[in-house]
């Protein structure tokens, strides 16, 4: 459906709600067309496509407010919709700190921001299947030791989605990805490992190649081969990307003004404090053309700017919704992040790793072993273990533990190789000493 | 290989049929004829190479409303209505979705998803019939959940929100969260079955927060099931997750680091059944053994786990969050022993799957919504019980942990190492419970450490219903249950080395 389209069903929906007596109301209207291609041992295995629709309508009643969504975007259903969340409104109880945000915080014109690639729409499925063949031969090809594959995927997706509310503010536009991915097995005398990797991009021609993704998949797997636990031991944890930016993004997730004036948050009164090593810049850039977490407003329409989160090692501000800066009586700023990386310093990954004379190189996380309450940390884990400056053998069946301010505390060095891969990105990071459980 | 088309008849049968074309009728305004003939366009559209074809249709509606610092923080509904087409040809599958359901979108949908037959061979096998087609009926629902007043609904959270604070002063904030949701589900299939199903869950949570100084902790519980608004409104049920959750927080504000390293580990009975659930669940769904990447795939019938060691998955338990009176492709839930005694015994199987390993039909076969294909899944996933007291468990350990609560878990399905975070626990030193510490990760192999399972409690229960399986991409809701267990050599990922 053309985005006018939608911004006259969103128009209609406010007047609908304003006539039907909401006092304040706001709507996002998103459509999107996906395919998935998915192949196996060489052959196609999987074929997928559809078309998607969907609304969310708040609606609030002086400062009582109830949301709905649905997919059915005919007339009536409209309406009806309208009626029944504004009932809904009145039903439930006020709460004093809710509401849109404030006019002068929401987004009026916008950059281009390059988020859509039309040309991904005219790719033939043999193009998609072809790429996702090229992955998976190039990961099966790579080591006879490859020896099955979980298979590999080209997907797309394109959309379009529209904000609009009661204010006065109504923006939208368009957006695509596309990805690449593959998955295989490595065995050796009975034991096997997965390995797998993927590229993700706004346009097509910024897609890393299949035979990178397959290779470095290949890779993957390869490197855990003969993974055996180490002794529980204090020792230097360094970070690769991937893990790096995982955990940032439970970092800063805690510095969540939702978080904050729950107090459910090991950020509460750390405002303009120190909470990393002075070395650890964190900012957030909504704004940067084609990355995958751009957006010219956010998802209340507010304006979206360049932040520095983390200055120098000392917390600058939290991500603030309106709500959360209602409730801690702050300015907002947006309570969600864009491109949110860790600012890259000037070690290269192989000196970071010839610095540490016996630790973990940890390159895999499993479970749920964070709190964003405590700031207590501890991870299923897997890498290579490093011994004098060198990779020496890959480990699993071992844990990763300490509490994330103190984790930040004792970055001690900073890579130089961040690669706007994800969202969220960091470059390899140095913790200089955490606690590792194993036999 | 059962391969009639026409499917046995009885009575009741007939009767589910009925109610499957009226449901049809109510929800989509849509004739069973209409619908067949959707799927036998689809069918024959994949040129005699023995396709399959089904429609999966769901309609309803899902409503929450939470309570966050003494205030109705958000209310919330959420309607559905859609439909899924499938094409199997073999190991290969065509799929579509529509998020409006009308004849000429399913068509549309069929000519996507049996585009798929131009890349298969005919592979000669079509999906099993199920051994029964009688549906269970297992939620015990004379009410919708979703037709409960917000007014009703918004009154229990204010009281487990007053009972939560009265509770300990140091209890500063509670968060209180009501979800409950009825969907209908139609299958049709090629085959020319079609079944519905109606579908209540409904779930509860709880979180508190304590303060002390400059310490906080949460502590949280919940439970729900596919039942009435009734049983979590009546005054036992939610005061025991008010308590349990209060509690909690206040307790972990006086525990200390977990210890670091190999250790006996006891684990409580219920929730942490999440350990079977990753060690052994997933490893024995159908589709990876099946493609030879599970750590359990060339160990059927072979030893996988100590003698004491028997692992059930039952979607027949009346009333559980992971029950279901039919799985998402039509097939009625079964009970299936995936490992007896140690010796490993069932895989878990969809459609699909079942057929390419000529393997027994499990009624495995589901998916999050009409959105995706399914896939083989579990139900309620537990362990059974063996002879020993929970008390004379915890006394026969010198040193090591005891833990209660779980956060969740991962498994890698290939190298079959597992991980579940404790958000809990206690230390045992000389046979005796001494302090709580704070949660900590613990990770084992699948395939190696239930062989370390050297006692088995006589208490086994199931989780309170507020489980959530996730699998590419997916979420089901499911159980796990165990009894109290002691498992040797754990490594344990406290920070205190």
């Amino acid at each position: 459906m053309p985005s006018e389209d939608l911004e006259k069903i969103a128009r209609n929906i406010i007047a609908e709600a304003k006539r039907a007596g909401a006092t304040d109301c706001d709507v996002t209207i998103s459509t999107r067309s996906a395919v998935e291609t998915t192949v196996r041992m060489g052959e196609v295995e999987k074929l997928e496509g559809a078309q998607m629709r969907g609304v969310e309508f708040r609606a609030l009643v002086g400062h009582k407010s109830a949301s709905t969504s649905t997919s059915d975007l005919s007339a009536s259903a409209i309406k009806q919709m309208v009626r029944d969340t504004i009932a809904m409104a009145e039903a439930s109880e006020a709460d004093p700190y809710s509401g849109l945000p404030e006019v002068e915080d929401l987004c009026t014109g916008y950059p281009e921001l390059n988020l859509y690639d039309p040309s991904i729409a005219e790719i033939a499925v043999e193009r998609k299947i072809e790429l996702a063949m090229a992955a998976e031969s190039a990961a099966r090809e790579a080591d006879s030791r490859i020896t099955n594959s979980d298979g590999a995927s080209f997907n797309d997706s394109s959309g379009a989605f529209i904000h609009a509310n009661s204010r006065g503010f109504v923006g939208g536009y368009q957006g695509s990805h596309v990805s690449l991915s593959a998955g295989v097995v490595a065995s050796k005398d009975g034991e096997m490992q997965t390995g797998g990797w993927w590229a993700t991009s706004r346009d097509f021609k910024g897609l890393e190649s299949p035979e990178k993704v397959g290779k470095t998949a290949a890779q993957r797997a390869l490197r855990q081969l003969g993974a055996r636990k180490v002794k529980s031991q204090e020792v230097p944890v360094i970070y690769d990307p991937l893990m790096a930016a995982r955990l940032l993004s439970q970092f800063i997730g805690a510095a969540s003004g939702a978080h904050i004036y729950r107090k459910s948050s090991f950020m509460v009164d750390k405002l303009g404090e120190m909470v990393a090593n002075s070395i650890v810049t964190v900012i957030d850039d909504p704004l940067m053309p084609g990355r995958l977490g751009s957006k010219p407003f956010d998802s209340e329409g507010m304006k979206c700017q360049t932040r520095t989160l983390i200055k120098d090692g000392r917390l600058e501000t939290y991500l603030l919704s309106s709500y959360a800066g209602r409730k801690l009586n702050c300015k907002p700023n947006s309570g969600s992040v864009g491109n949110l990386y860790l600012k890259p310093g000037d070690s290269t990954p192989e000196s970071i790793i010839e610095s540490v004379k016996n630790g973990l190189l940890l390159t895999s996380v499993s479970g749920m072993g964070f709190n964003a309450v405590t700031g207590d940390y501890s991870m299923g884990a897997s890498g290579t273990w490093i011994e004098n400056g060198k990779l020496a053998y890959p480990v699993s069946g071992i844990t990763v533990a300490g509490n994330v301010l103190e984790m930040f505390g004792n970055i001690e060095a900073i890579g130089n190789d961040l690669n706007f891969r994800s969202s969220t990105v960091s470059p390899t990071i140095k913790i200089s000493k955490m606690t590792v459980a194993g036999e | 290989m059962a391969k009639s088309n026409t499917p046995a008849k009885s009575s009741t049968l007939d009767a589910h049929v009925m109610s499957a074309e009226a449901a049809l009728h109510d929800r989509f305004g849509l004739t069973y004829g209409q619908l067949q003939k959707v799927i036998a366009d689809a069918v024959k559209g994949t040129g005699g190479k023995n396709g399959f074809c089904d429609v999966f249709l769901q309609a309803g509606s899902a409503l929450g409303v939470s309570l966050d610092q003494g205030v109705i923080k958000s209310t919330s509904a959420s309607h559905t209505s859609g439909a899924g087409v499938r094409v199997v040809v073999g190991d290969k599958t065509g799929y579509s979705h529509t998020d409006h359901v009308t004849v000429g979108n399913l068509r549309r949908c069929a000519t996507i998803a049996r585009a798929i037959s131009e890349h298969a061979v005919d592979s000669g096998n079509v999906p099993l019939s199920p051994v029964s087609s009688v549906p269970h009926d297992l939620y015990a629902v004379t009410d919708s959940p979703v037709g409960i007043e917000l007014k009703e609904r918004i009154a229990l959270l204010r009281k487990m929100d007053q009972l939560a604070r009265a509770y300990d002063a140091r209890i500063t904030n509670v968060t209180v969260g009501l979800f409950v949701e009825d969907y209908t589900v139609i299958i049709a299939t090629s085959r020319g079955d079609i079944m519905a199903d109606k579908r209540p869950l409904v779930r509860l949570n709880v979180s508190c927060l304590a303060e002390e100084g400059t310490r906080r902790e949460t502590g949280s519980s919940g439970g729900g099931g596919r039942f009435g608004f009734e049983v979590l409104s009546d005054e036992t049920y939610w005061r025991e997750h008010v308590q349990i959750a209060a509690k909690q927080a206040i307790d972990l504000l006086g525990a200390t680091a977990a210890p670091a390293g190999e250790m006996d580990v006891v684990l409580g009975g219920g929730w942490p059944g999440v350990l079977i659930h990753e060690a052994v669940g997933h490893g024995l769904e159908g589709d990876f053994n099946r493609k030879g990447t599970s750590a359990f795939s060339t160990l059927m019938g072979q030893s996988v786990a100590s003698k004491l060691v028997t692992v059930i998955d039952d979607g027949t338990i009346a009333d559980r969050r992971g029950s279901l009176n039919i799985d998402d492709e039509g097939t009625p839930t079964g009970r299936t022993v995936l490992i007896e005694n140690g010796r490993l015994t069932g895989y878990l199987q969809d459609k699909q799957n079942a057929s390419l390993m000529q393997s027994k039909l499990t009624g495995n076969g589901r998916r999050q919504d009409y959105r995706y294909a399914p896939m083989p899944r579990m139900t309620n996933t537990y362990m059974a019980e063996g002879e020993s007291s929970p008390e004379e468990i915890i006394a026969s350990v010198k040193y090591g942990i005891y833990a209660t609560t779980f956060g969740g878990g991962q498994v890698d399905i290939t190298n079959g190492d597992f991980t579940f975070s404790a958000t809990g626990a206690f230390l045992i030193e000389d046979g005796k419970i001494t302090r709580m510490v704070k949660g900590a990760t613990l990770i084992g192999n699948g395939p190696k450490a239930l062989h370390n399972v050297t006692m088995v409690g006589n208490d086994v229960s199931l989780d309170k219903g507020v489980g959530t399986c996730g699998k590419d991409g997916q979420g089901v809701p499911v159980g796990v249950g165990m009894p109290t267990i002691r498992i040797n050599n754990i490594t344990v990922g406290g920070s205190k080395s």
